[in-house]
């Protein structure tokens, strides 16, 4: 699967990263790094992580 | 000695009730620095600083300690307060919010929005024939308080209790908080009542609703306690509905200002999700959102001791002319977001409740009230904190 976030929007709210830690992180600096490709396996928390995005920035890709 | 004069930010008196965050002293404070110190630390007044410092991994949400600095150290109402998701942090924090995120999506919301539309035409149609309404008593607070009984599955006619306890609850972010605190945990018992009969239902009867969304709610093999199951549905009946209300008597005090916008919504009721963003922006309930400086840090050549607490101005930030130019309310416009939802790890976990059910009801108001006008000045709660109109008379021309 893979995983595009608009950084335009992006405001760094990290709400991704709380419901999947495994793909979505804050760093020190306050701002979000992602893995553009997650295992299948995630594909419950990287969907609830879109859902979650106060700005809806977040779009999965299957494949 | 006074912190202000350590260096040469502007000094802003934030605990005098006549203080007023839409003040020219703010703007003026704006100009000068980008940030001003205030009787409890510092307040942040520019757009991009607002930004960061909300998200700041060396600041926590700020309202802690609230009820210890009040002398309110244990008993009922110390300790919701203390289970708030708002007052928890880390994975404590991240815990509650990955279990509660799902019964908030967009998704389960979208299903409400025919039963918000109804509910605005109702309460429209209780004033439309008078031409003049109490916008508060008539609309702001019978709305607010319905659609979290449409949440809960509640039946809609027992709002006023819903209105009445959360307002009694609210006395607790009051300085008076002690002496009011047995109204307060009486209010609160009435509330876990409710909140203990939902639960107990939607174990025993699960149905396509939010109230289920929660008590199902699991993450492997973790679920929401019951404990906290109805210290969140408190907190959602108390937080939704205060804020709620008074975002919608700020969004009519700005379109009385603003008679071509008004016009324009009502013409093109698609402008309603476009009209809350806006009016938030400028005009937003929550003037500051509060955070406190878990250790000493620098930031932009500022050293902000451990402890401090930092007011984050939304207002002041959502009209910043570094970011947007000229004061000016343009439903039409491109804008950079804004902070009345608040941000980061804390976001306001309503939002999209929020943003659905004031985006339906604008329009409606728009196309139902041509000609908005003030019918007299209302009565305000002080501009700073949480502000809105107690009472807000308005006069339109009648269909």
């Amino acid at each position: 699967m893979q995983i595009t976030v608009d950084m335009k929007r992006c405001q760094d709210h990290g709400q991704c990263a709380i419901a999947a830690p495994d793909v979505f992180r804050i760093n020190d600096e306050g701002r979000l790094e992602y893995e553009p490709t997650a295992d299948e396996s995630l594909r419950d928390e990287v969907e609830e992580a879109a859902d979650v995005c106060p700005v809806q920035a977040i779009a999965l890709l299957d494949g | 000695m006074s912190t202000a004069t350590i260096d040469s930010a502007p000094f802003l008196d934030v605990a005098d009730p006549s203080f007023s965050i839409t003040s020219d002293v703010v703007k003026q404070a704006r100009e000068q620095s980008w940030y001003a110190r205030t009787p409890y630390g510092l307040a942040i007044l520019r757009y991009d600083e607002v930004s960061r410092l909300l998200k700041h991994p060396k600041l926590r949400q700020g309202s802690l300690s609230w009820p210890a600095h009040n002398g309110v150290t244990e008993g009922p109402f110390a300790d919701w307060f203390a289970s708030w998701i708002l007052n928890k942090e880390g994975e404590e924090h991240h815990r509650l919010r990955r279990l509660m995120n799902p019964a908030f999506s967009k998704k389960l919301i979208s299903g409400l929005v025919p039963r918000f539309q109804a509910l605005a035409s109702e309460l429209i149609d209780g004033f439309a024939d008078r031409g003049r309404c109490e916008f508060v008593s008539e609309f702001a607070e019978p709305y607010a308080a319905r659609v979290i009984a449409i949440m809960l599955g509640l039946p809609e006619e027992e709002w006023p209790i819903i209105a009445r306890e959360s307002a009694t609850i609210g006395l607790a972010l009051g300085v008076t908080i002690k002496q009011d605190l047995p109204k307060i945990e009486a209010a609160l018992q009435r509330l876990y009542d409710y909140a203990d009969g939902l639960i107990e239902d939607r174990r025993e009867n699960p149905r396509e609703d939010f109230v289920t969304a929660l008590v199902t709610a699991h993450r492997d093999k973790d679920s929401l306690s019951f404990q906290e199951l109805r210290d969140g549905l408190v907190l959602l009946i108390f937080g939704g509905f205060d804020t709620t209300r008074n975002q919608l008597g700020l969004a009519m005090r700005t379109f009385v200002d603003h008679p071509d916008q008004w016009r324009l919504l009502a013409a093109r009721p698609e402008l309603g999700g476009a009209a809350v963003e806006e009016v938030m922006r400028v005009n937003p309930t929550v003037r500051w959102v509060t955070r406190e400086a878990l250790e000493t840090f620098e930031y932009q050549g500022l050293t902000i001791e451990g402890g401090t607490t930092v007011h984050l101005f939304s207002e002041s930030a959502g009209t910043d002319p570094r970011v947007f130019g000229e004061p000016s309310f343009d439903l039409t416009a491109e804008r950079m977001p804004h902070f009345g939802f608040g941000g980061g790890a804390h976001h306001c976990l309503g939002h999209f409740v929020a943003r659905s059910d004031m985006s339906e009801a604008l329009p409606l108001l728009a196309e139902r009230m041509p000609g908005l006008r003030l019918d007299g000045e209302g009565t305000w709660l002080p501009d700073s904190g949480n502000t809105g109109p107690i009472t807000l008379p308005l006069a339109f021309d009648r269909d």
